[in-house]
Order: C-alpha cells, then sequence, then structure tokens
C-alpha cells in the first residue's frame, strides 16, 4: 500500500513536470557547448582589396562555404550545401558576390559577401556529366557588369553576375568531346574552348563572348595520344601528357591554328619510374611536373623552349600564381624542414630571387602541408608582405604571416567518424587542482552578486557577470574525475586519421594525435580510420595504468583491403602500439571478458568470416578458449539481401597467427526474396546497455516480462522501389517489412509489414523495444512505429504463492536455443520531420525513463520521451492507465519546441548522436556531431537524485538565518514575559 | 471530415501494424479540401499510359474539377462565360508556381513568407540566410533568395516532399506532386493539416520558443518553496499558538501550569540521553 501512495505520489510530481527537460535562456553554456567547424578547405578566396574587414571565401569537402575573418579566423557566415551538392570552383565577382559552382558543375550560386545571403541561383540544364569550370571576370573592372563563364555538364554558360541571367548557352553535345580548358582573353572579347576529341585529336574553339556563336574551330591530331588532364601554362599553351606518360606535350593555339610539340620527360627530370602526373597549379609560364617523388618546376619561354627551374621534395604544397603589380607573378611554396615549415615566395618571372623566406615552427601532430593559398599585402613601407593560408594533413586551417602561425583552426573536427568516452583520472590526495579563491572580498563580493540574482534583484550589468561567473566555474572544467561522472573525456577520431580528447565540461582539446599508422605510408597508399573502441578500462587489476583505445582502420575504401590497429593511451595520446596492415577487418566485437590487465578481448572479423582475437596473448586466449563455445556472430550482406549466422569451428589452417585465428562454422541464414526485398536498415543493441528489470507493472497489477535478449537484431527491408529516396516510388509498388531476429538461432520472432512505405529507415533498438522511422506514401508523412516484445512463458508468474514457494521459472536460466512465446505490440504514429540520426539515451542504471534522441533534418536534436511511443496507448486510457502515466493517443508525436536539446543552435551536417551515461543515475551524457559539433547533459525524468543547478542555496541560508533569528526574539521574549509575570 | 478522422482514430486505436495500414488507406481517400486535388493526384502516377487514355482521363479530370468548381464559383455567371473562367483558372493554377520542363526534370518554384514585425513581411536578413529548404528528406537543399524564393530544378515528376528548416519557426512538410501527364503541373499541399495550396507559398504554422520563461519573483513563489512551507508553519506556532493558548480558560492555565510545574519543565538537557540517565 505504502508503495502505491509512494509510487501516486511519483506519478503526481512527474506529471506536475513537463515530459522532457527544458532550459531556461540563461542556462545556455552552463551543461553545453556548441563547436563551430568547416570541415578541410578545398578552395579559398581572399578578399582584402577593399578597406574594411579583410576576409577569406573558403570552400571545403564538407560541402561547406564559408566567410572567415582573416585577423581571428572566426566564421562570419557559413552555408552547408546539401550532401551531394559538392562545390567544384568558387570565386569572388563584382568585389560583393561569391560565386559557387556545384553539383558538377550544374548549379551556379552568388551568395552575398558581407552575410552570406543567396543572392541567386542559376541552373545548367546539359547532356553529359563533364568537367566543370568557373571563369568569372577576374580583371575586376567593378562598375562593368561582368559575366561569368561557367562550364558545367557538356555546357559553355555565360552568366550575369548581377543577377544571374543566362546571356547565352553553348551546348557542346558531342559525346566524344571533353573539354579540358576554357580561356577568355584578357583584351577581346573571346572565349576559347579546348579540349580532346577521343584520345588523340585535339580540338579548340574561338566563341565570340558576347553571344557564343562559334567563330572559328581548329582541329589537330597528335598520334601518340593524350592522357590525363592538361594544363593551361599561359594564355596560349597548353601542357599534357601523352598516354604513355613518357611525352610532354605542348599545345599552343593562338596566332592561327594549332600546333603540337612533345618532348620526352626524361629529357627534363632525367630517368624516372612511376607515375608523372602535371600539378593542377596556375603558375604563370611555368608548371609543375611530379615525377620520382620530386617536383620539378619547369618554364615555357615564348617561343615554347622548356627550361627546368628547381626539383623539390614532393612534400611540399605550392600555391598558385598571384598576380603582384606590374604583371608580375608570385608564387608560394610551403616545405617541411623536420619540425618546421619553410615558406618561401618565389617571383613567377625570376624563379631565383625569393620575395620572402620564413621559417615557422609548426606542431609536428598536424602532418604535412597539403595546399597553401597566398595573399598579398602592402607592408608600411610600400613593400610586399605575404600571408599564406594552410591545410594540414589533419584538415586544420591555418594563417601564416610575418613568420608565425597567427591563427589555426581544427577542422578536423568537422569530420569526425567515431567517439568514445573515457574517464578521468581520479584526484590524488595532496594534489590540489583547484584554485584557492582569490581573496575574501571577491568572495563575498561573488555570493552577494549570486545573491542577488537569485532574488531577481540584480541589474542587467549583474547578471552578465553572474552568467560569466556560472560559465567559468572552475568545478567543471578540472582534469580529475569527479563524483557524479559528469567529467570525461570524449575521444574522437576524425577523417583526417586524428584523434582528439575533448574534456566534457568546456569542450577544450586535451590532446590531439595525429595516428602515425593512419597516415599514408608505402604499404598502405589510403588509410582511412573506422571505428574506435575502449580497449582498457583499469579499474581492479591495474589501477595505475592509463585506460587505452583500439583504433581500427583500413588501408583502402574496398571492403577486403587489409586493416590496421592502433592503441592509444587515453591520456597522454600516445600510441602504445600498433598492429598493421594486417588482415582485413569488417566487423569487431568487443566480447564482455577481459585480461589480468583489463584490457577487453575484442573479436575482429575479416572478409572471409574468419575470426581474429586480440589481444594476442595466450592468457587471453585461454580465456576464449573456456568461452568459445558461446561466440556466435553474423553477417549482414546487404546486396545479396542475406544474413548469415556463424559460430566457431577450428583454428584457422593456413594463417602465420594461426593460434589467434579460426575459421567459422555456418549456422544458418536467412535469405530475403532479393527480387522484392532489399535490406536497408539493421540495428541491434547497444552493449553497454543497463536493463534495470525485466518485469513491468501495468495498470491493474498485471505484470508483463519484458524479452531482453542481446542478441536480437531488428532488419528493415523494403521492395527495391520503395528503397531509393523519396519521389521515386508510388505507394502500390512500394512496402516496408521489419523482422526481429534471433541472431543466435536465426529464428524470426517477429515480421510485419507497411503497406506503402518506403526508406529511409532510422532504428533504435533499446531494452525489449525497437522504434523506427520511415516514409508512408500513403499519408505522404513521416511515421514512427514501436515494437514492443514480452515474454509469455513467464506470464503466468503472477501468482504470490508460487513466488514465495519458489515453483517459478523466474531464475531458470535462459538459453537463446530454448524458443520462448513471445508476444509483440506495436503502435505507429506521425512524425513531422525527416531524421538524420536516432538514438536512445542511457543511463547508469537503467532506472530513469527514457528519451528518445531525433536529429531532425534541420539538424536540431529532438528529445522525445519513450512515453509518446508506447503500444498501450489509447484514446482514453482508463484511470488505472493515466495513474501509470499512459498517455491519451494522439495520430501525431507532439514536437515541444523547449525539448530540442540542442535549444535554438543547429549542429549543421548533422550525422550521429552519442549517449554516455554519467555516474548519476538521473542524468546522462548527450555528444553529436556533424561538421558543427555540440555536448549537453540531459536528465530524462529530471535530476530527482541530485539538488538542480539553479537550487536556491541563498533561499535555504536566508531561511536557517530567519530561524535563528526567530528563536532569539521569541527566546527574548518570553524570558521578558516569564519576567512580568514574576512581577505579577 | 470529422467522421473520417474519427475512425482513423478508431482504427489506431487497437494500435497493431496491420491495422496502421488501413488507416493509411483511410487517409488517402479523405477528401482534401482544396480545388481537385485529390483526383488529379491519383491518376498523375502513370506516365506511361497510352495518349488515348490519357486524353480520356484528362477530359474526366477536367470535367470533375468544373464540377467542383461550380460548386463553389459564382453561379450568377452564364454557362459559357463559367467554363471560360474554370478553364482559365485550371491553366492558372498550373502557371502560377510551374516553370517549364527541361530535358527530364521539372523545376519547383516556391515562395518562404516568414512573418514578423518588419513591414516587408521578412525578418532580419541574417535569419533568412539561414533559411534552408529541403527536398526529400535531403536529397536536393536550396536556399531562399533575397525576396523568399526557392527553386529546385530537375526535379522527375512524381510525389515530392518539400521541407522547411528554419530556427525559430515550426514548418509543415509540404507535399508536391509533379504532374508527368499535364507537363509541369504542381500541386501543394500541408501534411500537417492536410490544407492544400493554391499557390506555393510556404509560411510557418507556428514560432518555436525554445526556452522556458522564467517567471518574475514572487512572493508566492518563496511561500510555496519548501522552505517558506518551513517558515509560515514556524510563524503560525509562534504567533498563533500564544493566541491558542490566551483563549484558553484562566483556571484551566493555572492547572496545566502547575501540573508542569510539579513535574519539572522539560528543558534541553533532560532530553539529551546523558541527562537522561542521570
Amino acid at each position: 500500500m505504502a508503495a502505491r501512495i509512494l509510487a501516486v505520489f511519483l506519478l503526481l510530481f512527474l506529471s506536475a513536470a513537463p515530459l522532457g527537460s527544458s532550459l531556461y535562456e540563461d542556462q545556455v553554456g552552463l551543461m553545453d557547448w556548441h563547436q563551430k567547424y568547416i570541415g578541410k578547405v578545398k578552395h579559398a578566396v581572399f578578399h582584402t582589396q577593399r578597406s574594411g574587414r579583410k576576409r577569406v571565401v573558403v570552400s571545403t569537402e564538407e560541402n561547406v562555404i564559408a566567410s572567415l575573418d582573416l585577423r581571428h579566423g572566426d566564421i562570419f557566415w557559413r552555408r552547408v550545401l546539401g550532401a551531394n551538392d559538392v562545390v567544384d570552383a568558387i570565386d569572388v565577382a563584382l568585389g560583393k558576390f561569391v560565386i559557387t559552382l556545384s553539383s558538377d558543375g550544374s548549379t551556379i550560386r552568388a551568395w552575398n559577401l558581407p552575410d552570406g545571403l543567396m543572392v541567386w541561383e542559376t541552373f545548367i540544364r546539359g547532356s553529359k556529366s563533364s568537367k566543370s569550370l568557373l571563369l568569372s571576370g577576374t580583371n575586376s573592372k567593378v562598375d562593368k557588369d561582368n559575366t561569368i563563364l561557367a562550364f558545367g555538364e557538356g555546357c559553355l554558360v555565360a552568366v550575369s553576375s548581377a543577377d544571374g541571367e543566362v546571356l547565352w548557352k553553348k551546348d557542346f553535345a558531342d559525346a566524344s568531346f571533353e573539354v579540358q580548358q576554357i580561356i577568355q582573353s584578357p583584351g577581346r572579347d573571346v572565349v576559347y574552348v579546348l579540349g580532346f576529341v577521343g584520345s588523340s585529336s585535339f580540338d579548340a574553339y574561338q566563341i565570340n563572348g558576347k553571344n557564343g556563336e562559334v567563330m572559328h574551330h581548329d582541329t589537330a591530331s597528335f598520334a601518340g595520344g593524350f592522357s590525363g588532364n592538361t594544363l593551361l601554362v599561359s594564355d596560349d599553351v597548353l601542357v599534357a601528357l601523352d598516354a604513355a606518360m613518357s611525352h610532354l606535350i605542348t599545345i599552343s593555339f593562338q596566332g592561327g591554328g594549332l600546333s603540337i610539340n612533345e618532348k620526352p620527360i626524361s629529357n627534363l627530370v632525367g630517368d624516372f619510374a612511376g607515375p608523372v602526373e602535371i600539378l593542377a597549379l596556375k603558375l604563370g609560364r611555368m608548371f609543375a611536373l611530379k615525377a620520382n617523388k620530386l617536383i620539378t618546376f619547369i618554364s615555357i619561354s615564348n617561343d615554347g623552349k622548356l627550361d627546368v627551374l628547381e626539383k623539390i621534395n614532393s612534400a611540399a604544397a605550392i600555391s598558385d600564381a598571384l598576380s603582384v603589380s606590374d604583371g608580375r607573378h608570385a608564387v608560394g611554396l610551403v616545405q617541411q624542414v623536420d619540425n618546421k615549415v619553410e615558406f618561401t615566395v618565389k617571383l613567377g618571372n625570376d624563379w631565383n630571387t625569393n620575395l620572402l623566406k620564413e621559417t615557422i615552427n609548426m606542431d609536428h601532430q598536424r602532418g604535412f602541408v597539403r595546399k597553401v593559398f597566398i595573399n598579398n599585402y602592402i607592408r608600411t613601407d610600400r613593400s610586399h608582405g605575404f600571408r599564406a593560408l594552410v591545410v594540414m594533413e589533419d584538415h586544420s586551417l591555418l594563417l601564416v604571416q610575418q613568420g608565425e602561425i597567427v591563427w589555426g583552426r581544427e577542422d578536423g573536427l568537422a569530420s569526425i567518424l567515431d567517439v568514445t568516452t573515457s574517464e578521468l583520472p581520479v584526484e590524488k590526495d595532496g594534489v590540489s587542482v583547484s584554485k584557492v579563491e582569490q581573496n575574501l572580498f571577491e568572495w563575498l563580493k561573488g555570493h552577494i552578486l549570486k545573491l542577488k540574482g537569485t532574488l531577481m534583484l540584480a541589474s542587467p550589468e549583474d547578471m552578465v557577470v553572474i552568467q560569466g561567473m556560472r560559465l567559468k566555474s572552475s568545478e567543471k572544467s578540472k582534469m580529475t574525475r569527479d563524483h557524479n561522472g559528469f567529467r570525461k573525456l570524449l575521444i574522437v577520431l576524425t577523417r583526417g586519421g586524428k584523434l582528439f580528447a575533448l574534456h566534457t565540461g568546456d569542450g577544450r582539446i586535451i590532446w590531439s594525435r595525429l595516428l602515425e599508422s593512419l597516415r599514408k605510408s608505402e604499404a598502405c597508399e589510403h588509410p582511412t580510420g573506422l571505428r574506435i573502441y575502449t580497449w582498457q578500462v583499469p579499474h581492479h587489476h591495474a589501477m595505475d595504468e592509463n585506460p587505452s583505445v583500439l583504433v581500427v582502420g583500413r588501408c583502402q575504401q574496398n571492403l577486403d583491403a587489409p586493416g590496421i590497429l592502433s592503441f592509444v593511451d587515453a591520456y597522454t595520446g600516445s600510441e602504445i602500439k600498433s598492429v598493421g596492415p594486417v588482415h582485413s577487418v569488417l566487423q569487431v566485437i568487443p566480447l564482455p571478458f577481459t585480461d589480468s590487465t583489463e584490457q577487453r578481448l575484442h573479436l575482429l572479423i575479416d572478409a572471409k568470416q574468419r575470426v581474429h582475437l586480440y589481444p594476442r596473448s595466450r592468457e587471453a586466449l585461454s580465456i576464449f578458449q573456456q568461452e568459445r563455445s558461446n561466440i556466435y556472430w553474423y553477417s549482414v550482406e546487404a546486396d545479396k539481401s542475406i544474413i548469415r549466422g556463424y559460430a566457431i569451428k577450428r583454428t584457422c589452417v593456413h594463417e602465420d597467427a594461426g593460434d589467434y585465428c579460426f575459421e567459422p562454422r555456418d549456422l544458418w541464414s536467412v535469405v530475403f526474396p532479393g527480387k522484392s526485398e532489399k535490406i536497408v536498415s539493421t540495428v541491434t543493441q547497444k552493449l553497454n546497455e543497463v536493463v534495470h528489470t525485466q518485469a513491468k507493472v501495468m495498470a491493474e497489477q498485471e505484470l508483463m516480462y519484458k524479452y531482453i535478449s542481446k542478441n536480437l537484431l531488428f532488419v528493415a527491408t523494403a521492395s527495391p522501389k520503395a528503397s531509393h529516396e523519396i519521389g521515386s516510388a508510388i505507394p502500390d509498388e512500394s512496402f516496408l517489412v521489419v523482422y526481429l531476429i534471433d541472431t543466435i538461432t536465426g529464428r524470426i520472432l517477429q515480421r510485419m509489414t507497411h503497406q506503402g512505405c518506403q526508406a529511409p529507415v532510422h532504428a533504435v533498438f533499446s531494452e525489449n523495444w525497437v522504434v523506427y522511422h520511415y516514409f508512408n506514401l500513403r499519408a505522404h508523412r513521416y511515421e514512427m512505429s514501436v515494437i514492443e516484445i514480452y515474454d509469455q512463458s513467464r506470464a503466468d508468474n503472477k501468482d504470490v504463492l508460487k513466488l514465495v514457494v519458489g515453483k517459478h521459472n523466474l531464475t531458470s536460466p535462459t538459453s537463446s536455443y530454448s524458443r520462448p512465446e513471445v508476444v509483440a505490440k506495436s503502435q505507429s504514429y506521425f512524425f513531422t520531420h525527416s531524421v538524420k540520426a536516432i538514438t536512445v539515451t542511457l543511463t547508469a542504471k537503467g532506472i530513469t525513463s527514457k528519451q528518445l534522441l531525433i536529429g531532425t533534418i534541420s539538424d536540431q536534436v529532438l528529445a522525445l520521451d519513450k512515453r509518446y511511443l508506447d503500444p498501450r496507448r489509447s484514446l482514453n486510457p482508463s484511470q488505472a492507465e493515466k495513474e501509470e502515466g499512459v498517455i491519451p493517443l494522439t495520430d501525431s508525436l507532439p514536437i515541444i519546441p523547449q525539448s530540442y536539446v540542442t535549444h535554438a543552435l543547429k549542429v549543421e551536417g548533422l550525422r550521429g548522436i552519442v549517449t554516455v551515461p554519467a555516474k548519476l543515475e538521473s542524468t546522462t551524457l548527450v555528444f553529436s556531431y556533424g561538421v558543427d559539433i555540440f555536448f549537453t547533459r540531459l536528465a530524462p525524468s529530471r535530476t530527482y537524485d541530485s539538488l538542480t543547478e539553479d537550487f536556491s542555496y541563498a533561499l535555504l541560508l536566508i531561511t536557517i538565518v530567519a530561524l535563528i533569528a526567530a528563536i532569539f526574539v521569541t527566546w527574548v521574549w518570553s524570558e521578558r514575559k516569564e519576567l512580568q509575570e514574576k512581577w505579577r | 471530415m470529422k467522421r473520417t478522422e474519427q475512425s482513423l482514430r478508431y482504427t489506431r486505436a487497437q494500435g497493431c501494424g496491420e491495422i496502421a495500414q488501413r488507416r493509411h488507406a483511410a487517409a488517402l481517400h479523405h477528401p482534401l479540401p482544396a480545388v481537385h486535388l485529390g483526383d488529379v493526384r491519383l491518376t498523375s502516377h502513370r506516365p506511361h499510359r497510352s495518349p488515348a487514355y490519357r486524353s480520356t482521363i484528362s477530359s474526366i479530370e477536367s470535367i470533375l474539377a468544373m464540377m467542383e468548381l461550380e460548386r463553389w464559383g459564382p453561379s450568377k455567371f452564364l454557362p459559357t462565360s463559367r467554363l471560360l473562367i474554370v478553364l482559365a483558372f485550371v491553366s492558372c493554377l498550373s502557371c502560377v508556381f510551374v516553370a517549364g520542363r527541361s530535358a527530364d526534370g521539372y523545376t519547383i518554384n516556391g515562395r518562404v513568407k516568414i512573418p514578423s514585425a518588419g513591414a516587408k513581411g521578412f525578418g532580419l536578413l541574417g535569419k533568412i540566410s539561414d533559411v534552408k529548404v529541403i527536398l526529400n528528406g535531403g536529397q536536393k537543399v536550396t536556399f531562399l533568395r533575397p525576396d523568399g524564393y526557392f527553386s529546385f530544378y530537375n526535379v522527375p515528376a512524381g510525389t515530392h516532399l518539400i521541407e522547411v528548416a528554419a530556427i525559430g519557426y515550426f514548418f509543415s512538410p509540404v507535399r508536391v506532386d509533379v504532374s508527368a501527364r499535364n507537363p509541369g503541373k504542381v500541386q501543394a499541399a500541408l501534411t500537417e493539416n492536410r490544407r492544400g495550396l493554391i499557390e506555393l507559398v510556404l509560411e510557418p504554422l507556428r514560432e518555436e520558443q525554445y526556452y522556458e520563461i522564467r517567471e518574475p519573483f514572487s512572493i508566492m513563489s518563496v511561500v510555496k518553496s519548501p522552505m517558506g512551507l518551513m517558515m509560515g508553519f514556524m510563524l503560525i506556532v509562534v504567533f498563533l499558538m500564544p493566541k491558542l493558548v490566551e483563549n484558553m480558560d484562566p483556571e484551566e492555565m493555572r492547572r496545566a501550569q502547575e501540573e508542569m510545574r510539579s513535574q519539572g519543565v522539560p528543558s534541553l538537557s533532560s532530553l539529551l540521553p546523558s541527562a537522561a540517565r542521570n
């Protein structure tokens, strides 16, 4: 009874609070942080001519166009284009518009330079795919309405830069004509379009720049054939390689007709082996050839003579030529010399004079220089100064000026691949991390201010000071473990092959490391990181060791490429050891066993489904051998629509590391009819999820037992038409089928069809339920469905007497081979938005109610209480159900703006959401990443186990003081009264 | 309209996957309040039918449209003029937010209107530049021009979904049908409330407030807090109890006092365990 009353009270308490957590505006930044990034820079255009703000406009590999402050590296504005809207070229036109060419040259957009507003957009519809080129009148006569020439999809288009109007269009529809270059003659309004026809013929068109008419057409053939790209060296000379890559071809096309010359490369470079490449740089009467791991600069004189200027090491980045005063060109070169970087600016016309030579100390962890963009400015003594924007191997962006790094941006964090967390070290005695308050006066002042704040007496200026104090509180950014488990290290792996450790308190970078094993090497040409796992969490046995993480990578994009393993210390970032290239890695399974040094056992599955055990030690092997018969795994072959289950058969026969390699045994397979069903999504439970209770008490004292199995796999398949994008299928021919499959036996526990529905499917699996999001073509809205699975075989364990006597099967072991009777309950609801990612909050003990975290298409993260997705919801819930918190049924899920976890912020380009339980049961940590990163702390059913941040300590103090005062006053009164009594 | 919604809810109440499908079917046959959106859309998915079939269908459709319009249209016109008006209206419907077709796709033009305090109908420029318009859940993303217009180019015929992402506003996704049969004919309806759109002008359904509003300081909030309740109780004990005592009969009081004196006033020290032992 007491329990029931308590429950009612709890419910009253809970129902009084709105579902989900919400935030006051002045709490922003207290427990969350948000960082904006742009990604690896591809193109950069400086805009420094005018007085006023100096800026650089960049486009990146994350399809971001951004305008950066050249002084501090801050973002003025930023636009994130769609995922398949890759930026091909950018330029600044008229001094006020940023012109971008994107989507394979089919879209030209102009953006207002000061604020990033899109001014116009023009779409080019061509007939074939081709190179995309952008040419905006670089001779910037601002007063003239100059035209932009864009080439894309086989079309040459002249567009007015003021309003985006297409002035004329010339379609080069001939399929074999491959346009290589477009040149606009500076004086006359003539446009040259140059390209290959087939492999051995070179065509040049002269086009009237006013109306797009072909004025002249030349063809020349070359027996050797062309290969690769061409490079425009000056206004009338083109350089290319022949098909055998042994000769350099120069084509000059002005002055009436085409003339082709060839010259053996060996004459210029000497003997060479391996591939030759002309670097795509505009150097002005000069070009760079990469051969023999050397970059050779070759100049072309007016009569077509080739001269070798210099040979440098290929680990250098070269900028495009920058026109300095009176027709001179400057070229920037950045070379790596040990730990330093050498920045040289040379004159194009006179290669031996260095305009500038600077040495810069560079952090070793940034790797090689990948790209450099230079810009000049006039010093006070009228000489030329140069600044360089440098893109490093780890995708970071640096501005170098006067031998120093003016600012740097860690833009590697825009492309996070995977995240894991690590605990901070325990605070040791005698090591005081916190600073002592300056003096008593400051301390008092701070507290008086806070008191004023809580009593709402503070002026706006005071509020600013209070806010600053709260944000700066050293408590949350300490480098030690805290009691509540809020302070952790987020270890993120980025596409650049760099690991970052971020502090959850304020998001600062604790350490960062470019992993040696994920860098390009002889054995591994294109390494990429894949996933990151917790390798070692020392607690009982190895208390003094630092925790470590396992980074898994792959040498190439294809699945059967050799894998790379790297073990990294989570406190210092140093690479403990690395293995590889080894066998391919398809799947990594962390096992729930650890060895004596707390290293977790991991199984790596290769492309042939062989199992490799790590760590490779005798001890790990003996632990594994004991559990060998209990290890099962599965593979999903989405292209063949097959899911297979495996167990271990025997140790590998033909393998060097024999003992640690095991061969698979096929157990089961689920073959979906490939013609009618395609696998679109598979989801399992999180391995680290904790389930608090197996029983669920329903209304009217009913008891249901959750069917909890870690071996369940949710599979969604769709008809072939429905597995594409929205808009391509009609309801009649699309359907979605969802399955719940036991991965030990291959048994299908549940199958459900949604007619007229289609992919994309985003799903999350937790405890005994799955929630999935898909598109309903009939209603033309998104829907979310929930499936909850209950175990019927335990359903009759309700009798108290049976429980007391012990006649129940609750303690009997569960086996995946037994066939429990399960009951699935399901319900569907409409949901407004498209979804990018979906996950569920995890807490330490699993007691706290759950919230779904939904990354919406608008790059926000919405927290939706799981109670909204409860199959027991009905139109008119009974009194008992209401008490229990069942919400009346509505046809769509509510979107409450206050329950956006990201409040008024956006996580641009959202890709993933990660939740990590804190030590405090009520709280969970949420990290979402995309181009931006965002971290916050959530309490799905409010912080019931600790005082909230806004708990009014002042009021508590005032009350105590008032009570003490009251005691004294009443004491005096009673004394006086007693005295009067006595005198009476 | 109400009845269908009711039945929809009843089917939902049973909460099963198979039943959910029936609900969708119900939703499809749900009559749309817009001009003839429902009829046209049902046939617009079949681009490869014989031309004869197409023409018959389109003629049937136009009749249907006329009938539909007649119900609402002004009845004082002569039949012929009415027909003309209807035709003009129908053709205008398609021209309002449609552009021509290019090679194998159509262009969807539309406008996002964000009401604000500004008289021009648009908020700050910074705000409008942050608005994204998204086709089919991210297939294409575009931005607004200064006047609020946007375009999607090269969209194939079919039924598409347009979403508007703007911080601070809640927009309903829009269902857009691009007809292959009547080149470039586009029809749109909000999916949240199934309202048809004559023009593709998207307006937010509501503003979104992401923060809780902090209530101003008030005495009541202090009184209601646990501390306040404690204080209140104390005050009652301190000030009201003596009053109660005063109202007692003086003789009874004296008796009680004497009784107390005989027992000894329970002091704090006597309550302590050490005192109790003595």
